[in-house]
């Protein structure tokens, strides 16, 4: 048996490595105990592990990824016992947590296996992956990577990774728990919110920058700052909500505003902050692992299934199936209208979900006049198949939030119209580009003498 | 839940191959030339896995296998001789794309039995490539969802699909111009600003021979295509006399059509000039806005 395994473990070690300490040789052994074929168990193997195996910036990390591989600086460390599941019998474990970072970012990290270094020191991570965990990505290290430590790294050192960093908005995600930032305050309000059981008075609005926008929310008092206020933030939290950054201001956040002189060499002024977002490619839409209050177009491509008339739970709003809510049983459904649809520029494609109030407006007919429609007619999709007919090809723009989920970009409609461009101007500039035409020219030249004649 | 299962299970690269192909913009002419991606140009794990869609390349590097398209719907029948399967023709200011839809594309099929030709369609679908023998390749598209849909619609494609495909023509003459090959080039284009599929895909087709005749008729059907775009009537003498020819087409034509040397002859008797009557013509094929049922015949679309 080994002599028939040799070779395949042979070329495993030539793949990936050292086996043993990673624990591949032992999952290996598991599938040849299950009787896998063993030039089959190295396929499997090497599909798992070995591959293009792909280094990462802390940036680009995203929900449920795999065997990658990332350098970072470990500017917390913690560690806590687990204790063991009842009926087992392995002996007690400890979990290590902390907080790791490169120039790009910083992540939280659980560990099930004691790291090679401590508070400060850069650590090497091959073979890590990544889970989401209480709305935010943390990194994983299990039994089967490996770490080493690296004593001479050119990563910035702790004060600088620990520090909040600067950054625009665009560039502000999931990573970040710290930042500074310059922002223009471009909506203001003030509401009442239950904070553990008491009520609590917090300020909401939207930053805007040349980059881009995000919510905010301030839990103390921002005396003199309004709509058109600039504003500089240092040591902002990030907490993510619905897939969102939002900035929040805390009471250890210092806010300042800009004096009018050096708000002159800023890139953005409160007009062109406020301006509503021009259209972008959906391509740009689908890199980001969210966006809040941007504009795209495009051709509808496809209507969804579940797009047209729908019935919600009274109690929860849950879109519900022949009268009964998946929590509140049977209930007696209140009818909406919403429409589900494929937007696709050529560069990138979402789904986009239009709410009642503009699944009216973009379809031209409002919940009572699609409700007639689906009693007049013995097809119960009959208001579905109008929404295709209707809409399928058509061009729309949409303003909104995109966010990314497991496939693709969802992007929540909070406006809806058909782009008005100018064809003949872009007609121009194509022409321009595609430069003159040899057989053309003539036909140009007698255009211009008409001219000169004329 | 098994399905989520799985999801998770999946390394990176087959984990974003899940996502939805995004439809491609693409003309007649590029869109024929193209050819299928080898397996072997992308990694192993990929091509390993049957799920894994097929791609096709264009000579200009664009990757594609979803495209989206809008024209003129000029020819359809059905071809099946066991149940439907239907074949269509959908022309653009380049020239035509061949659109198959069969029982395996119920929703395309319905709407080409209901369709009439010769109509402005909107159409997604996947790209598929046939090569009986070396040499005789056919690219078509099975069709996936088709619409009915107005001129101003298909003009605003005409102009989207000429501005990325102008875009593609700027990259991969940068790319020719640098010298640069394989590796070193991908990195050139996407510092650059190129997307990087399209950065991928201009360093495979730079592989082979691109013939530079292509690229210069490309760029004059997309030339010819823009300036026939009619938007509200377009405008000076040149317009009248188009106006003119479309009515005398209208009033000749009817729904039949009519030949092209009696309608010339009548042109002429009306003073218009021959060479005025070949271009709008020509412009009008081009355009979608006239085709030719039978050779020798022109006729109105609507």
């Amino acid at each position: 048996m080994d002599e028939k395994i040799a070779p395949h473990l042979e070329e495993l070690t030539r793949a990936l490595g050292d086996l043993e300490k990673t624990g591949i040789r032992a999952e290996f052994e598991k599938l040849i105990a299950f009787r896998v074929p063993p030039d089959v168990a190295k396929e499997t193997i090497l599909r798992k592990f070995g591959g293009k195996r792909k280094v990462l910036k802390i940036k680009d990390l995203s929900a449920n990824l795999k065997n990658f591989e990332l350098t970072g600086r470990i500017l917390d460390l913690g560690e806590k016992p687990i204790r063991p599941q009842e009926g087992t019998n392995k002996g007690s474990s400890r979990l290590y947590t902390g907080v790791l970072a490169d120039e790009t970012g910083s992540v939280l990290f659980s560990s099930w296996k004691e790291l090679p270094g401590s508070v400060g020191d850069v650590i090497n991570i091959k073979n890590a992956y990544t889970r989401v965990w209480q709305n935010r990505i943390r990194l994983s290290i299990g039994e089967q990577s490996l770490v080493s430590k690296e004593p001479d790294s050119t990563l910035p050192s702790l004060s600088e990774l620990s520090g909040s960093q600067t950054k625009k908005l665009i560039d502000i995600g999931a990573m970040d728990f710290s930042v500074n930032t310059v922002a223009c305050v471009i909506q203001f309000s003030h509401r009442e919110v239950l904070v553990k059981g008491r009520q609590s008075r917090v300020i909401s609005g939207v930053l805007a920058d040349e980059t881009g926008r995000l919510p905010f929310t301030a839990w103390v008092e921002l005396p003199g700052i309004d709509i058109g206020s600039i504003i500089r933030i240092e040591g902002a939290q990030i907490r993510m909500f619905k897939g969102m950054p939002s900035v929040n201001i805390l009471n250890s956040t210092k806010v300042s505003q800009v004096g009018p002189e050096e708000a002159k060499n800023l890139a953005f002024t409160f007009e062109s902050a406020v301006k509503d977002p021009a259209p972008i490619k959906i391509e740009d839409i689908n890199s980001r692992e969210s966006m809040f209050d941007v504009a795209a177009a495009g051709n509808v491509v496809s209507v969804r299934p579940g797009s047209g008339i729908i019935s919600r739970c009274p109690e929860c709003g849950r879109v519900i199936q022949k009268g009964n809510c998946r929590v509140h049983g049977k209930v007696e459904g209140i009818r909406d209208m919403r429409i589900k649809a494929i937007l696709d520029d050529g560069t990138g494609s979402m789904s986009v979900m239009f709410p009642r109030e503009l699944a009216e407006i973009v379809y031209g007919k409002t919940l009572e006049e699609a409700e007639q429609l689906m009693f007049s007619d013995v097809s119960k999709d009959a208001v579905y198949e109008d929404l295709r007919r209707f809409l399928t090809g058509r061009y729309l723009a949409v303003r909104g939030n995109a966010s990314k989920s497991e496939y693709g970009i969802s992007f929540v409609a909070e406006k809806a119209w058909i782009p008005e461009d100018d064809l003949a101007v872009r007609v121009v500039e194509l022409l321009r580009r595609l430069g003159p035409d040899e057989e053309n020219k003539q036909g140009e030249c007698s255009s211009t003498g008409g001219i000169y004649l004329a | 839940m098994k399905r989520i299962n799985r999801v998770n299970a999946l390394p990176l690269e087959e984990f974003i191959l899940l996502k939805r192909e995004v439809a491609k913009r693409i003309f007649a002419k590029e869109f024929e030339a193209c050819r299928e991606l080898e397996k072997a140009a992308r990694s192993d794990s990929e091509a390993l896995d049957s799920k894994v869609p097929n791609f096709l390349i264009s000579p200009l590097g664009l990757i594609l296998n979803r495209v989206f398209v809008v024209g003129v719907v000029t020819e359809l029948d059905n071809i099946g001789t066991q149940g439907e399967m239907w074949k269509a023709r959908i022309v653009d200011p380049t020239g035509a794309f061949t659109v198959y839809a069969g029982q395996y594309q119920p929703e395309a099929s319905i709407f080409f039995s209901t369709v009439k030709v010769p109509a402005f369609i909107a159409l997604t679908g996947k790209a598929r490539i046939y090569e009986p023998e070396p040499g005789s390749v056919f690219v078509s598209i099975r069709a996936e969802e088709a619409n009915v849909v107005d001129e101003e619609i298909r003009n605003r494609w005409v102009v989207d699909t000429a501005e990325q495909t102008v875009d593609r023509l700027a990259a991969f003459s940068d790319a020719l111009a640098s010298g640069y090959h394989g590796e070193e080039l991908r990195e050139y284009l996407i510092e650059r600003g190129v997307s990087s599929e399209l950065a991928q895909g201009i360093s495979i087709a730079l592989e082979k021979d691109v013939s530079q005749e292509f690229i210069k008729l490309l760029r004059t059907s997309i030339r010819e295509g823009l300036k026939a775009l009619d938007f509200d009537g377009g405008t000076g003498a040149k317009a009248d006399q188009k106006e003119f020819v479309l009515e005398l087409l209208k009033e000749m034509g009817g729904s039949k059509g009519v030949d092209y040397a009696t309608f010339m002859e009548e042109a002429v008797a009306r003073g218009i000039p021959e060479q005025v009557v070949e271009e709008v013509t020509r412009i009008l094929l081009a355009g979608g806005q006239c085709y030719e049922p039978k050779i020798g015949i022109i006729r109105l679309v609507g």
